[in-house]
Formats: structure tokens, C-alpha cells, sequence
């Protein structure tokens, strides 16, 4: 059965390592290069407060021509990975056996269904995890250097300076590529299980992971453990994104945290003393001179009004990795054993 | 040598009749003898496409009639005769009817009309030894 | 002898409509079952519920002695040629023999390269490329070397053409002499199946209708025919299974144990094409195309 397996899916297979080969050949292009700017940046050996300057400037070099692009191709394929193989490896794997009526010459070899299912499920499963993390690994390498400046980079506006926990890169590092994998494949082979035809079930595949993938990080990932709280004082801020409204009101954007570089900032915005939140300017710093002048943060600041951030610091990161991976395994299981459950039950 | 069969499925007779009817006839006419395999009932089906169980029914109502022999494992076997010390006289008998065959072509018969003179007058003849 | 296949009031419904029904049947081993009936009689659902692929929704089915295969050591013993033959597009002859070997402990590679090599067919060929004859030998191949002790095929040869339907039988029956195989084959048409079937089961309208050795039916049915007369004065033994009348001729054709004394009727043999027909007819119902007794006499 291994071998009708690999036999199956011998095609699939030859196309991804050629897709990978590819990627890998252009990261191995143009790798060295980054590498060498990033060790005659003198990020490697700084010291406190210089640290995050030498690191802006190591992205501001790299942020513009052939790097940015291959940075946002590399994490784009690693997270377009398993919706391509939940349709195209997971969809197809029993649908396709059900509509050319070869289940039936399948299941009269001398082998249980289930253990038919099994060897499919396994071997294509872990070839889809394993090539999704190998993506996800190669790509981790190559931007290693990029990581390591974003995590001490001091200015946040910055194309490449993304914190791990931000959303793109979260889903594209560590270990969530092989939970995603996993569950895109089940899903598709679920899907083909229930629907027995190839093409709705890719439909249905793609419907489905592309809606779960918007919402783990919208609503479950920020749930998953009981953020930090702080507040910082305005001025710790170099930049922070400002929206004026009549009649003093005001916003603040807080998409990071002086004090915890690369942390993930769930929500953040001003407070007053009490720690109350704060929509309207006081009214002595209301006047139109004062308003969006580089006085009036010090003037807020000078009636109590902070900065109070909820984050998520980067010493969570694996933690949480490691249960939103968990999660999607976990989906996935439960999707397999279905599988199985189906098609053994009621065979017709 | 090994005789091949063939099936005549509209002559109304069973298959497995028509078969015992070839081997009798073989062995008549001398193309079967003693000791002859009869062909496998595996290479019969094969060329006819007819159940096996036919050809075992037909060989062994042969063995019954004392013409063959089975030999598990190896084949079935010629035993018997039939027509015997007759099968001398079949050279000089072939010619004769040659030559009469000729003559009744060149009378202008055809097929059709050889064929009903022949049957006509060897049945009269039989009814004669009966009578 | 053993029954190869053994069912009780075995049936199966889709939604409303029974597929199958109240079918029981006991096939002993060592035949070549033909299983007649039109288009949507059930033969393709009694077959798959035979191999296992299908749940019955009512009875059970007994296959070499056991329920449908669902282990490995039974679906080693079953064979099974699924309607239209399906192989696997993308793999090449030679893949499908790979796969032979190795999902089925008891494969003859021996076999199995012997026929191909008969059949003339090309090993490094892709199957979606063979045509309808030769997808049905590479199946058949397939079925025979795993050396099953039961055959099941679901019309074979309904798509085949003449010269490629009598090579599959041919090849069919050789190999049901050389290993002692039972087969049921299942055809739309008596034709193909009266050279090749020694027990014949009568399948219309999701109901056998008839079942049993060929040699046995052909002897128990016989034509009548006689001045016009009601069926139903026939004595009890003999069962009319279709009648036909003229203004002064009745013809029938019954089903009887016991010899047909009354001289009034002229008795004939029935092949085995107009026996399957008349009970085809009797399933069909009286409205079609009997000619009636009418309204007097």
C-alpha cells in the first residue's frame, strides 16, 4: 500500500519538490549577500541603546530592491502552502477514487479499507507538513538576519520590521505551518470523503480553511493566554499614530511598545491617571495652537494622560506557537478519525 | 495428435452431446487411436468459451462408455475403439466415394443434391437390413 | 458442497426505492452463475453487496462462508470486476500488476505476466489509454491472479465487442478450469452468458425470479401449446409462467416437475433466451402485450 500510495502520488509530489527546489535555489541567490550586510551591520556585538539604531539602518538598507520581494514571496507561499495542498493533495485523495469508480477495485484487494485510508492519510500528510515546514524552515534561515534586526529595531514603520507575533509572520514561522498542513490536508480529504467529487470539495477545502485562517488570529489567538497589561508615558513613543477628532476628541494607534520590542500589542490607548481610558483632550490643551502641535503631548502627559498597552511579550511566542499548532493538530484528528469512521461504517 | 473441437450453437443439440459425437467420430475415423490424449478441459474452454463443467460431463460419459480413461492429474486417454478392424477398409473406401463424388459433379449435381442422394439412398439401405 | 454465496431476504433501499428485495438465494460452489435481468433489476447492487462494498438495509448475505469480506485473509478469496471496469488512469499495466502483488498475499506474478503477455499488452502503457477490451483483461487479469476461490463480475462484457467478448470468456473459462474457480457474472443479455453458465438466477424488478442449474431448468420448463384454454385450469403442479393467446391457440410456458400427460397439448424444450424472456414478461405484469382471454369466451 505504501508504494499505490507514493505511486498516486508521485506527481503531486515531483511538482512540490520542484516548487521547493526553485525556492530554494533563488533563497540560496541571494542568502549570502544578506547575510554578509547584516554582519558588517555591527547589529552582532552591540550594546544597549545602538542596538536599535544599527538595526533600523541594516533594514532601511535591505528594504528597498530584490530582498523585500523575496521576503514577501517566501512568506507568501509558506502561508498559501496548505490551502494549495488541502485542494490539491487532500481533496482529490478520495474523491478522485470515488468518482472514477476505482474504490471499487481498491477495496476488493486484499487490504481493510482502513487500512487503506491509514497508509494514504499518513504518508500524504506528513509529506504535506513536512514540505510546508521545510518552506517555512528555509525561508526562517535565509531571514534570520531580518528577524534578528526587527526584534531590536527602534522604528516600527518599517515594510520588513515585523514583529514574530505579527500576523503574516506568526502564521509563516515556527511551528504553526505543519498544524495549518495538517489540518488543510484533513480537510480536504474530509471534504472528499462527504462530497465524493473532486471539484466541489476543493471549493468547499478552500472556502473553509480560508475562513478559519481569518479567524484564528482575529478571534481565538488573541484569547489563547491572559495578555500582560502596562502603561508607558507618551513621550517613550517616538512615533505614534494620531487621529484628531472635533471637539478634542482624540485617538492613539499603539501597534508597539518602547519598553518590549517585538512584543504583540492586542490593544493599546490612552489613559488618564485613574488608568481610565481617554477619548477627549483636557481642556487646556483643546486649543487649535496646541492641538496636533509638538507641545501638545507634553501637555497631555502633564495631566496624567499614559499610554496603557495589553500585549502579549515576546517570551509568550512559543508558548503560544506550540498551542495554536496544537489546536489545528488537534482538528485535524478529529477530521481523520471521521474519515475513518466514514468509510468504514457506510460504505455505500 | 489431438483433435480440436468446435460447437455448432443453433444445431439444437447440447454442447456437451456434440462434443462425445467429435470424439466418436474421431475415433472412427481413425484420428483418434489408443494411448491419444484427449485435449485438457482447460484448452477446450479456452477456444470455445464454454463451461468446463460441459467438457468434464462429455469425457466423463466417454470414460463411461468405455472409450476413455481419466487420469488424475495428467489428462484423459484414449482406451478404446470404435470401428476397429474396419479401419483398414477406410483407405480404399475414401477413394471410392472420391470417385464417385467426382462422377456426381460432372453428372452437373450440386452440393445440395449429392448430399440428399447420399442420405436418401443410405437410409433406404438401412431399412433394407433391418427388414 | 459448500455454498460460495448464501443470502436471506437480503435487500437494500436508496431513500424510497428498493434496489434489491427479499433475495434468497444458495449458490453452491464449483458453477459459473449467470445473473440475467434488465437494466436496474438489482444485479449490480446484489454483486456489491456480495463483495462487501455495501451495507444490505435488510437480510444477510453469507460469501465462502462467512459475511461479506471485510478482513484481509476473506477479500484474499474474493474476486471482483466492478461495471465498466475500473482501473487507474494514470498508472501504467505494469503499476497495476505492482499493485496486484502487493496488496494481495496470494498473487501469481507467474500468471499474471502470462496473460498480460498473451493479451499482447503493452506494459509501460497507461491504462486510460487501453481500450474497453483490454481495461476489461487487464481487470480480469487483476481479479484471477489473485487466485480467489469466487469470481464476482458485473457485466463484464456489456461494452465489448464481439471478437473482445468472446476473448474475454474465452480467458474466463480458462481460468475457471485451471483453479477451480466459481464465478457469478451478471449481463443484460442471455447471449453472452448461455455458453459460459452452468446455474442461471433470474433478476427483474429487484426479485429473483427464478434460480437454479441451467441442465435442471431447461428440463423443468417446457413450451405448450394447444387449443385455446384458461391457464388457470391447469393442474397444480404446473405453474404458467407466461401465456400468449390467439381466437384458438393458447400457448404457455410452465414450470413442472411432473411429465405433461394431457394429449391435448403439444409440448416443446425451451432455450434458455425465451425462458428468461417469459419470466421477464411474467414480472412485467399482465398489461403488457399478453393477449388477453377477453371478455367471452
Amino acid at each position: 500500500m505504501i508504494w499505490l500510495t507514493w505511486r498516486q502520488f508521485r506527481a503531486q509530489a515531483v511538482t512540490a519538490a520542484a516548487a521547493l527546489a526553485v525556492f530554494a535555489v533563488l533563497l540560496a541567490v541571494t542568502g549570502p549577500h544578506l547575510a554578509s550586510l547584516y554582519a558588517a551591520s555591527g547589529i552582532t556585538g552591540c550594546h544597549g541603546g545602538s542596538c536599535g539604531q544599527l538595526a533600523s539602518n541594516f533594514l532601511s538598507q535591505v528594504g528597498t530592491g530584490l530582498y523585500p520581494a523575496v521576503y514577501l514571496l517566501g512568506i507568501a507561499g509558506i502561508v498559501l502552502a496548505p490551502a494549495v495542498i488541502g485542494i490539491f493533495w487532500g481533496a482529490p485523495l478520495i474523491a478522485r477514487e470515488f468518482e472514477a469508480g476505482t474504490f471499487r477495485l481498491a477495496w476488493t484487494q486484499s487490504i481493510t479499507r482502513t487500512r487503506w485510508l491509514a497508509v494514504k492519510l499518513a504518508l500524504t500528510g506528513l509529506a504535506a507538513m513536512a514540505i510546508t515546514e521545510a518552506l517555512s524552515l528555509i525561508q526562517a534561515w535565509w531571514a534570520a538576519p531580518i528577524g534578528q534586526a526587527a526584534r531590536l529595531a527602534t522604528d516600527s514603520n518599517f515594510p520588513l520590521g515585523m514583529s514574530p507575533f505579527s500576523l503574516l509572520a506568526f502564521d509563516a514561522h515556527g511551528i504553526t505551518p505543519l498544524g495549518y498542513a495538517a489540518f488543510a490536508f484533513t480537510l480536504g480529504v474530509t471534504a472528499g470523503v462527504l462530497i465524493r467529487r473532486t471539484v466541489p470539495a476543493m471549493a468547499i477545502t478552500l472556502a473553509i480553511f480560508a475562513a478559519v485562517q481569518v479567524a484564528m488570529p482575529l478571534s481565538i489567538r488573541p484569547h489563547l493566554f491572559p495578555p500582560d497589561h502596562t502603561t508607558a508615558a507618551l513621550s517613550s513613543f517616538s512615533s505614534l499614530p494620531t487621529q484628531i477628532r472635533p471637539n478634542g476628541g482624540f485617538a492613539f494607534g499603539v501597534d508597539y511598545l518602547p519598553s518590549q520590542p517585538g512584543a504583540w500589542i492586542l490593544s493599546g490607548g490612552a489613559v488618564n491617571a485613574a488608568g481610565q481610558p481617554v477619548s477627549t483632550s483636557p481642556a487646556a490643551c483643546r486649543s487649535e495652537a496646541i492641538t496636533g502641535s509638538p507641545a501638545w503631548t507634553p501637555c497631555l502627559t502633564s495631566h496624567g494622560i499614559r499610554i496603557a498597552v495589553s500585549y502579549q511579550p515576546t517570551s509568550r511566542y512559543w508558548a503560544l506557537q506550540l498551542t495554536e499548532t496544537a489546536i489545528y493538530v488537534a482538528l485535524a484528528l478529529v477530521l481523520a478519525s471521521y474519515c475513518f469512521w466514514r468509510l468504514s461504517r457506510r460504505p455505500s | 495428435m489431438v483433435i480440436e473441437f468446435h460447437l455448432d450453437g443453433r444445431s439444437g443439440v447440447a454442447p456437451y452431446l456434440q462434443l462425445i459425437h467429435q470424439v466418436r467420430q474421431a475415433l472412427r475415423l481413425g484420428l483418434l487411436r489408443e494411448g491419444d490424449q484427449l485435449p485438457k478441459v482447460k484448452d477446450v474452454v479456452a477456444g470455445l468459451a464454454i463451461n468446463p463443467n460441459t467438457v468434464l460431463k462429455a469425457y466423463r460419459e466417454l470414460e463411461y462408455e468405455g472409450l476413455v480413461a481419466a487420469r488424475p492429474g495428467i489428462g484423459t486417454f484414449v482406451t478404446g475403439t470404435l470401428g476397429g478392424s474396419s479401419l483398414a477398409a477406410h483407405g480404399p473406401l475414401r477413394r471410392d466415394l472420391q470417385r464417385w463424388l467426382a462422377k456426381a459433379r460432372r453428372a452437373g449435381l450440386d452440393d445440395e443434391s449429392i448430399e440428399a442422394l447420399f442420405i436418401n439412398t443410405f437410409r433406404s439401405a438401412a431399412e433394407e437390413d433391418i427388414a | 458442497m459448500t455454498a460460495v454465496l448464501e443470502t436471506r431476504g437480503l435487500g437494500k433501499r436508496y431513500r424510497r426505492l428498493w434496489a434489491l428485495s427479499d433475495c434468497t438465494l444458495s449458490i453452491p460452489a464449483g458453477h459459473v452463475v449467470g445473473l440475467v435481468g434488465p437494466n436496474g433489476a438489482g444485479k449490480t447492487t446484489l454483486l456489491n453487496l456480495a463483495a462487501g462494498l455495501l451495507l444490505p438495509t435488510t437480510g444477510t448475505a453469507e460469501v465462502l462462508g462467512g459475511p461479506p469480506p471485510a478482513n484481509p485473509a476473506q477479500l484474499a478469496r474474493l474476486g471482483f470486476l466492478a461495471q465498466d471496469a475500473p482501473v487507474y488512469a494514470g498508472l501504467s499495466v505494469a503499476d497495476h500488476l505492482r499493485l496486484g502483488a502487493d496488496l494481495n498475499p496470494r498473487w501469481d506474478e507467474e500468471l499474471a505476466r502470462h496473460r498480460i503477455e498473451r493479451l499482447d499488452l503493452d506494459l509501460g502503457q497507461k491504462a486510460g489509454k487501453l481500450s474497453g477490451g483490454q481495461r476489461a483483461q487487464l481487470a480480469l487479469t487483476l481479479a484471477i491472479a489473485k487466485r480467489p476461490e469466487l469470481l464476482l463480475l458485473d457485466e463484464p462484457v456489456a461494452s465489448l465487442d464481439p471478437l473482445a467478448r468472446r476473448e474475454f470468456l474465452q480467458d474466463l473459462m480458462e481460468a475457471v478450469a485451471e483453479q477451480d474457480l466459481s464465478v457469478v457474472l451478471s449481463s443484460h443479455l442471455i447471449a453472452d452468458l448461455e455458453r459460459v453458465c452452468d446455474y442461471l438466477i433470474v433478476l427483474v424488478g429487484s426479485r429473483v425470479r427464478v434460480a437454479g442449474p441451467v441442465e435442471e431448468l431447461l428440463a423443468t420448463h417446457h413450451l405448450l401449446s394447444g387449443p385455446r384454454r384458461d391457464p388457470a385450469t391447469l393442474p397444480a403442479g404446473q405453474q404458467v409462467i407466461s401465456a400468449s393467446h390467439t381466437d384458438v391457440q393458447t400457448t404457455l410456458l410452465v414450470r413442472t416437475s411432473d411429465p405433461v400427460l394431457d394429449p391435448a397439448w403439444t409440448v416443446s424444450e425451451v432455450g434458455l433466451e425465451d425462458l428468461v424472456l417469459a419470466y421477464m414478461s411474467q414480472a412485467a405484469g399482465p398489461g403488457r402485450r399478453n393477449h388477453h382471454l377477453g371478455v367471452q369466451k
